[in-house]
């Protein structure tokens, strides 16, 4: 298996420092600010939990176990009070043009409280990425002024990212198996736009969301070629939200169905087509994976982020427990093989932070960020206001010459092998942190015996959210291919990925 | 095929089989909605009447006499498709087990007299509590000829449906734990709303508030201890064959789902990894089920060493049905999430069980004690 461009390097696995030791490479090359953001974020986060996630947790879920249809709006409304929904949006878009960097340590602060209150935040980013990823800067500078708006106006406007369709899960992350994929999401090029019909299933916060980034294929039996992606917005004609999911976990955050029959996307609303990568360096079908790989390279760290929240979740109340409870005689945190477990717990939950901590170097020097973290942009974007942004981006970003350049700079400029290593790790941490994140559940429901399964005592509800983690954002199989196809495959000429 | 299964355990197996089939599918997710759906009552009610609550009991006292095998053939069907009325099963048998180690059989002839109402023919036990491990918050004193217990009482499973709870107090004056049984409908005794948990929850539980409730000394005074220890020893293979069943539908539920399913062009069944996965789950699944007949025939032939060949087939095949049931999640993707398929729910399920009799540690910690302190490690 052979990467686009890439060479094989020889029989051995020699791989490049940067490879396996990326933020050690990114030392002195990421702006100290950087740091600085990470540890603010935090602090914010911690702030939030104290006030409205630790104290609405279980309540919100056991609202949900007796309504499956009960819509959070009262935390997102005051997620959007605190800034949340803008925080990452550049200030060249109207947002707080915090560093992308300092979300997974946000994210991570979140989870360990909610994961169903954390995804209810951190999806809004999913969405975001994905309008992003298109490098359409007309389109991304309208949505994110709406969404800075809805924060003005206390009427949250959230983006959601709508992959998934009830046939293809997995098929829809990789344009080597789209090939082969049963999608039915069908954009039929009409004048003046689309008309899109079919179904996705699975979409987090979609009855939350004013916008949604939806991908959809212009020939259902070419989609990797013929990719699309269309900004839909509520009230569309067409358009319109269907079933919310039951689900095991993660309840507060709503999985919705998202139905389209005979819905008009005008031309104006097209974050990116063939048509609109025509003299970029790649193929459509290339450029479509790099979409991808720019979106869940950005979003699988954050994936393996609120898996660290999880598995440090489980350990804090496994621990609280064992300080509190005497078993045999004595305290629980006293027996020494209680001290081993706590110590287990302890590692899986750091080794997870380690990995997403390393693909957020990555995507800082090679991803989505990177663009914003050399030194001279950071800088001055950090200290100038948005006001002044405010005045001069709009309409230089309203110009088609602007995502013209932006593209060039940006796609053409990114070489395959950075775009493979973002991707690997992303893929490398998603797995390997969620994996992590579950056994930590497992321990801490042992060592917590007839008290963990309660759903006041919070573990349960820790595992059953965290289960999900091995699901979306591409199974924890999926990843692990992604990893050989990225990070081992072009080690390996003669090797191939889904072709079995 | 197995050779040693007599035909009149086949037959209950079947019998099982069928009962589960047609009255545990339908309608599994709307008892797994419980408390905020309506309480199981009906179906506990007709698994009472096919006799799946007294399959131990002598015939005299209106059951029918069957060994340990018997009842974990009858869990393993019914947990396949629901283990919430598997749970409720095994904590009526242990809270039996107990009674009858004690010889209360007048009681149990009480419990399973053909005329009895559901409240009466069913005895609410902490089936999750060791009371040995973590101290009692119920504290019992004696008032004339009978006993008076005052404390809470946490989890107490089937808590909200029967009319008798068997419950661990320690007395007042010192000493071990005792067991009592305790009428739920008399003064004294305050039960919370049904407690929300991770898994079973067909299978209520409460906690209890006791004042100066009266209580009914089951066995000798600070022997309870030695009870239950005793009772763990015999039921921990029923509890084995809980997860085996949990297993076995996982599995078969996994398997259909990965031949209908097509994703990169093919059936997921033809995906090697899947492949894979579903070998490790089939794999777990043949040793659990190996696993619990041995056991169980140890148990019911009392073998040497049977006690530690239950409790080894209950540490096992638990940690097997946890490994096996999040995979069974996990090959049905975003489905396997859902409640629309019963994987999410064998997954809770199977987590929860695991922490039945007490701390699964302190249950490995127990079992290498025995040995250290001179029991057989092996049969042979």
């Amino acid at each position: 298996m052979m990467a686009i461009g890439m060479v094989a390097k020889g029989n051995g696995w020699t791989p490049k420092f940067e490879d396996i030791m990326c933020s050690m490479d990114s030392l002195g090359k990421m702006p100290k600010g950087a740091v600085v953001e990470m540890k603010e974020a935090m602090q914010l986060a911690r702030r939030f939990n104290r006030a409205v996630v630790r104290p609405y947790a279980l309540e919100l879920d056991r609202k949900m176990q007796q309504d499956p249809t009960y819509l959070p709006w009262e935390f997102v409304e005051e997620a959007n009070r605190w800034g949340f929904y803008t925080m990452w949006i550049p200030k060249l878009f109207g947002g707080k043009g915090w560093n992308l960097g300092s979300m997974i340590p946000f994210v991570e602060e979140l989870a360990t409280e909610c994961l169903g209150m954390a995804n209810l935040i951190g999806v809004q980013y999913f969405g975001i990425s994905i309008l992003f990823s298109t490098w359409n800067v007309r389109l991304i500078d309208m949505i994110c002024r709406e969404v800075v708006e809805g924060e003005k106006s206390g009427k949250p406007c959230l983006v959601s990212g709508a992959v998934t369709e009830p046939e293809a899960g997995t098929d829809a992350e990789e344009v080597e198996l789209l090939s082969k994929a049963r999608v039915r999401c069908h954009a039929r090029k009409v004048d003046g736009g689309y008309l899109v019909n079919g179904t996705k299933v699975f979409i987090s916060n979609g009855h939350l969301s004013t916008w949604h980034m939806l991908i959809a294929y212009e020939d259902l039996e070419r989609p990797e070629e013929t990719m699309v992606c269309l900004a839909v917005k509520n009230g569309m004609k067409g358009f319109s939200i269907g079933r919310m999911e039951k689900k095991m976990g993660q309840k507060g955050c709503p999985a919705s169905e998202l139905i389209f029959e005979d819905c008009f996307i005008p031309d104006d609303h097209v974050c990116f087509n063939a048509e609109q990568m025509k003299g970029l360096r790649r193929s459509a079908k290339e450029t479509g994976m790099q979409v991808i790989d720019f979106v869940v390279s950005a979003t699988r760290p954050g994936v393996g982020a609120m898996a660290t929240g999880a598995a440090r979740g489980a350990f804090q109340e496994a621990l609280r427990f064992a300080r509190q409870t005497e078993v045999e005689g004595k305290l629980l945190v006293n027996h020494e093989w209680a001290q081993c477990l706590l110590a287990e717990m302890y590692k899986n939950m750091t080794l997870a932070r380690l990995t997403y901590m390393e693909c957020a170097h990555i995507n800082g020097r090679y991803g989505l960020a990177s663009l914003m973290n050399h030194k001279p942009v950071y800088y001055y974007s950090r200290s100038m206001p948005t006001s002044f942004f405010d005045r001069i981006m709009p309409a230089s970003n309203r110009r088609a010459i602007t995502t013209k350049l932006v593209r060039k700079l940006v796609m053409d400029g990114q070489k395959e092998e950075d775009a493979m290593r973002a991707s690997g790790w992303a893929s490398l941490s998603k797995f390997a942190a969620t994996d992590l994140a579950m056994e930590n559940c497992r321990l801490a429901l042992e060592l917590m015996g007839r008290a963990g399964i309660r759903q006041d005592r919070r573990v349960e509800k820790i595992l059953r959210d965290a289960k999900l983690l091995q699901i979306y954002e591409g199974t924890n199989q999926l990843n692990r291919l992604n990893l050989f196809k990225c990070l081992i495959g072009p080690y390996a000429p003669e090797a191939r990925v889904f072709e079995e | 095929m197995r050779t040693d299964l007599n035909g009149e355990l086949m037959m209950l197996r079947e019998m099982a089989r069928e009962f589960a089939e047609k009255e545990l599918v339908e309608g599994r997710e709307e008892r797994d909605n419980y408390p905020f759906g309506p309480p199981p009552d009906d179906l506990l009610a007709e698994a009472v009447k096919v006799g799946f609550f007294s399959i131990m009991l002598p015939e005299e006292m209106g059951g029918s006499a069957r060994p340990l095998s018997a009842l974990c053939l009858v869990l393993q069907e019914i947990c396949r498709v629901d283990a919430s009325l598997g749970a409720a099963i095994f904590t009526h048998a242990l809270a039996m087990e107990i009674i009858k180690r004690a010889g209360g059989s007048a009681i149990l002839e009480d419990v399973s007299s053909t005329e009895t109402s559901l409240s009466k023919a069913l005895i609410a036990f902490p089936s999750f509590d060791n009371p040995g491990e973590t101290e009692p918050e119920a504290i019992a004193g004696k008032k004339g000829d009978s006993y008076e217990i005052s404390g809470m009482v946490n989890y107490l499973v089937l808590g909200g449906l029967a009319k008798r709870a068997l419950l661990a107090a320690k007395m007042k004056e010192g000493g071990g734990n005792s067991f009592f049984l305790v009428d739920l409908e008399r003064d004294g005794v305050s039960i919370s709303e049904p407690v929300l948990s991770l898994g079973l929850h067909a299978c209520p539980s409460v906690d209890l508030s006791l004042s100066r409730a009266k209580a009914m000394l089951i066995g000798e005074e600070g022997k309870g201890d030695l009870l239950f220890e005793e009772a763990v020893d015999r039921l921990s293979v029923a509890a084995a064959a809980m997860a085996c069943g949990i297993i076995k539908g996982s599995f078969d539920d996994a398997l259909q789902y990965c031949r209908e399913r097509v994703q990169g062009g093919r059936e997921i069944v033809d995906w090697s990894e899947v492949r894979m996965m579903l070998a490790g789950m089939a794999i777990r699944g043949k040793v659990a089920e190996m696993l619990v007949e041995r056991a169980s025939a140890a148990v019911d032939g009392e073998e040497k060493g049977w006690q530690l060949a239950s409790r080894a087939a209950a540490l096992h095949t638990q940690q097997l049905a946890y490994e096996v049931t999040i995979d069974g999640v996990q090959l049905l993707g975003g489905n396997g999430y859902m409640k629309d398929y019963a994987q999410e729910k064998r997954f809770r399920d199977a987590e929860q069980l695991q922490a039945l009799m007490g701390f699964t540690p302190l249950r490995k910690l127990k079992y290498i004690r025995r040995i250290i302190e001179g029991e057989p490690a092996w049969a042979g």
